[in-house]
């Protein structure tokens, strides 16, 4: 009974929800609840009335829908890697590098190497998993601190991708097939989506459906119980870096297969979303636990937020700050419902 | 002593939903008396006691202190009152001395109107620990403090609060008996200062030789409430169980155990295993019996299950199951040669708290539940076997489904046994299975220890309890500073002879 009194030894990172709240009564916390498991969901779905209702013929349309669907798709991607690692409680900061490093590869064997375009994703992939490899090897194995390591190694992916590229933009030798990936469509939808639902069920099934998903979410709840209940952590942590890695590099294809070309530092612009995304989503559906679901749903949110404020026509200042306040507002909702009484 | 109602309550009620955790509690606290307080799990202490420190309001009743009624709305209001509390686990500044770490939280005497006085603070901190325990150096980091140590610190953190009532929750867990006399030794101080006690514990024997006057509750209710001299041992365990019998289940079982056990084969063969701390040790472990390890805390015990079990790196050794060497040097590796470990921290280390009743129980098990060769395991496979253990262990809990984290220690601990009866094993090795958990789930896994061996099963039982592997064990070896110094058989395990070897021939405690 003493138990009650004790507290527990916080991990990071920490769900915005993580707070297990004590039993509590009454109907004000029945509405916190509420607000806690759905806030994200009535921010999103505000949001849409709101920008439906400025921009009636453009924002709600299935152009538009189309569109957002498109765009989201390599953030998501991005966004299922991170859960994974996320659920055990590990970062990877280095998944910016990664993209980079990994769509460089791919580009520049069909570009300068002419190597056919599906060996080239094949090296690609297997860049991003040796890359998570390495990542896995530091961190479970010798011990170093995923956040720190996955700074250092994410520095040194972009070291390799200047090597490779020269901070020059690759344009040319890029074959029509590889374009086509992502600029292609199947029943009115852009390919990406599709490739982005693969990764959605295939990640689903793992952490959610299968054996070594209970264990990740096991060692992410309490790495030593699980250690001592037979489960193999070590391993565990770095097939969760290796994933991260291989998503990393399938969004660089999408991109660079959107784009036709290659570009520096084309992975910056979605390091900061996609953690906001799996922690959006980590207040979705399951509070308090980071899910590959509740990713899908925070990555789309951003991405309509992006989307509608780009079609206000508003300065890039001004949809920083929106963008900024919607993410905190949303998380500050969560968190609300889920602070003990 | 006086008989000065000093603290009641009277008639508290605390409903939380689908459990009333505390119905119509009634009791004064007297001036300058320790209080004991006892109960199983789940019987309504630690509500009673976030009630006073203003954690929980109550539902009905009403709280009364110098006769008058008062509110508690939170900690401030309850300092203010004059209530400290020492919880288990201690509110401590790790990085700041003994005496900042008494002064902080307490009214602080100025200068200058702002400025804190820092040196009538030492001055202060230091008088009132010369008192206490005259051992502590208030210049010392509390990092260098044994656990014994901090809590004294915490006892004169909440004197120099200005507490009259001290609430000391569990004070003496994983304390050797040393360390408890000493901590009883300063209770009765603050006594002597003026103070008043009130002592939560699961040991029955300190609260019958430390309180003046001992309340019991059951069910949420006080059951008893009589000064200590006009109870004994058995009076106050048939108030705990709610039951009429009083003899204690090492009673039973010393009735029970004539001539021992039928003893198979060696099923557990240890032999040179060494680390940093544990010294080369052999033994060998039958099918069918139950073998404790003795020692004092830090003798090495947990060490030596933890090197055999693979949850730490050894230096030497090897073990062997049923006659074959096997590699037990990862916990799966000894998971798949048929050996498990209950740990001796169930929060940290031996479940998810986070995690269902079923998701705990079937961790270690869960290919069992898969279909086919898919890795994906059917949810309503797992809920029945899971259901099939709730019962078979008695395990109290809302459902399958439920979160282990709201259980109580005993039900959790259930918890962990059921992980490991899932899963199956040759040998079960349990450290401090019955720490902090209360009498009644105590009884229940003495009987499921020896259930298993009694179909075969090798088990190794810990406990810092003696008196526990006295009434469980067939045989004990005893450890001490990391060596192997003897082993009692039948007959001869008995506390005494276990004590003697832990502390050496030399300075045996008989006294």
């Amino acid at each position: 009974m003493s138990d009650a009194l004790a507290t527990t030894k916080t991990e990071n990172p920490q769900p915005p929800g993580g707070a297990s709240a004590a039993p509590r009564t009454g109907r004000i916390s029945g509405a916190r609840d509420a607000l806690a498991k759905y806030g994200v969901l009535v921010a999103l779905v505000g949001t849409i009335v709101v920008f439906s209702a400025l921009k009636p013929h453009v924002f709600p349309t299935a152009a538009n829908l189309k569109a957002i669907l498109e765009q989201f798709s390599p953030l998501a991607i991005i966004g299922f890697g991170l859960t994974v690692v996320l659920v055990m409680g590990d970062f990877d900061l280095s998944v910016a590098g990664m993209i980079g490093l990994g769509s460089a590869v791919v580009v520049a064997l069909m570009s300068k190497h002419g190597v056919n375009y599906l060996l080239a994703i094949v090296i690609g992939l297997l860049v991003g998993m040796a890359g998570g490899a390495v990542s896995g090897v530091l961190i479970a194995f010798a011990g170093a601190s995923s956040f720190i390591i996955t700074l250092a190694l994410g520095q040194v992916y972009n070291g390799f991708e200047y090597l490779i590229t020269k901070q020059q933009t690759i344009f040319s030798g890029i074959p029509n097939a590889y374009a086509k990936i992502a600029t292609g469509t199947l029943l009115g939808l852009s390919n990406q989506f599709f490739i982005m639902l693969g990764v959605l069920v295939i990640i689903f099934l793992l952490l959610e459906q299968s054996t070594v998903g209970r264990f990740m979410y096991a060692l992410g709840g309490n790495r030593e119980a699980a250690r001592l209940s037979g489960v193999r952590v070590r391993e565990l942590r770095m097939v969760g870096f290796m994933i991260v890695g291989v998503c990393a590099v399938i969004a660089g294809i999408l991109i660079t297969s959107q784009n036709d070309s290659q570009s520096p530092n084309s992975g910056t612009p979605f390091f900061l979303p996609a953690f906001a995304a799996v922690f959006l989503g980590s207040a979705v559906l399951r509070p308090g636990r980071f899910n590959v679901l509740g990713t899908l749903v925070g990555a789309f949110f951003l991405e309509v937020i992006s989307v509608g404020l780009t079609e206000l026509s508003l300065s890039t200042s001004v949809i920083l700050l929106v963008q900024g306040v919607i993410l905190a507002a949303a998380v500050l909702l969560s968190r609300l419902g889920r602070a003990s009484a | 002593m006086s008989d000065q109602q000093f603290v009641s309550v009277d008639s508290l009620v605390k409903r939380y939903p689908g459990v009333l955790a505390v119905d119509g509690a009634t009791f004064t606290i007297p001036t300058d008396q320790i209080v004991g307080l006892v109960g199983k799990n789940g019987a309504g202490k630690s509500t009673v006691i976030k009630m006073l420190a203003g954690a929980v309001q109550p539902d009905q009743g009403e709280i009364r202190v110098d006769g008058r009624p008062v509110a508690i709305h939170g900690p401030r209001q309850a300092e203010a009152l004059g209530f400290g509390f020492m919880h288990q686990e201690l509110e401590q500044f790790p990085m700041m001395s003994v005496a900042e770490n008494v002064t902080l939280g307490a009214r602080m005497p100025r200068r200058a109107g702002a400025l804190v006085n820092w040196r009538e603070m030492y001055e202060r901190s230091r008088e009132l620990l010369a008192e206490l325990d005259p051992s502590i150096d208030p210049r010392r980091p509390i990092d260098h403090l044994s656990i014994a140590q901090k809590r004294v610190v915490m006892i004169a953190r909440a004197l120099l609060a200005r507490a009259r009532l001290l609430v000391l929750d569990e004070p003496t867990t994983s304390l050797t008996d040393e360390e408890i006399k000493h901590l009883h030794s300063v209770c009765r101080r603050v006594k002597e200062r003026g103070g008043t006690v009130l002592y939560v514990s699961h040991r029955l024997e300190e609260i019958l030789s430390l309180t003046d006057s001992v309340i019991v509750m059951r069910d949420g209710r006080v059951v008893l409430s009589a000064p200590t001299a006009q109870t004994d041992r058995i009076k106050l365990i048939s108030a705990i169980t709610g039951s009429g019998s009083g003899q204690t289940a090492a009673e039973r079982r010393r009735a029970r155990r004539v001539g021992g056990r039928p003893q198979g084969d060696v099923i557990l063969s240890v032999s040179d295993l060494a680390s940093e701390v544990v010294a080369p040790i052999s033994f060998d472990l039958r099918a069918g019996e139950l073998l404790g390890v003795g020692g004092l805390v830090g003798a090495g015990r947990t060490e030596l299950v933890r090197l055999i079990y693979g949850a730490d790196s050894r230096r030497s050794g090897q073990v062997a199951v049923a006659g074959r060497l096997v590699d037990t040097s990862t916990p799966p590796k000894a998971l798949a040669a048929g050996i498990v470990l209950l740990p001796e921290d169930r929060r940290h280390e031996g479940m998810v708290l986070d995690f269902t009743l079923r998701e705990n129980v079937t961790l270690s098990s869960l290919r069992k539940f898969c279909r086919r060769r898919l890795p994906f395991p059917s949810r309503g496979q797992e809920r029945g076997a899971t259901r099939q253990m709730v019962e078979r262990l008695r395990i109290r809990s809302s459902g399958v489904e439920q979160p282990v984290r709201h259980l109580s220690g005993g039900n959790q601990q259930k918890v962990v046994l059921a992980k490991w009866l899932e899963r199956g094993a040759n040998v079960f090795i349990f450290d401090e299975p019955t720490a902090g958990i209360d009498v009644e789930a105590k009884e229940e896994i003495y009987q499921l220890v020896e259930g298993l061996a009694s179909e075969g099963k090798g088990v190794i039982f810990i406990s810092s309890e003696f008196s526990e592997m006295v009434a469980v064990c067939n045989r004990v070896i005893v450890l001490r500073e990391g060596r192997l110094v003897g082993e009692v058989e039948g007959d001869a395990v008995s506390e005494r002879n276990i004590v003697e070897l832990c502390y050496g021939h030399v300075g045996s405690v008989a006294a």
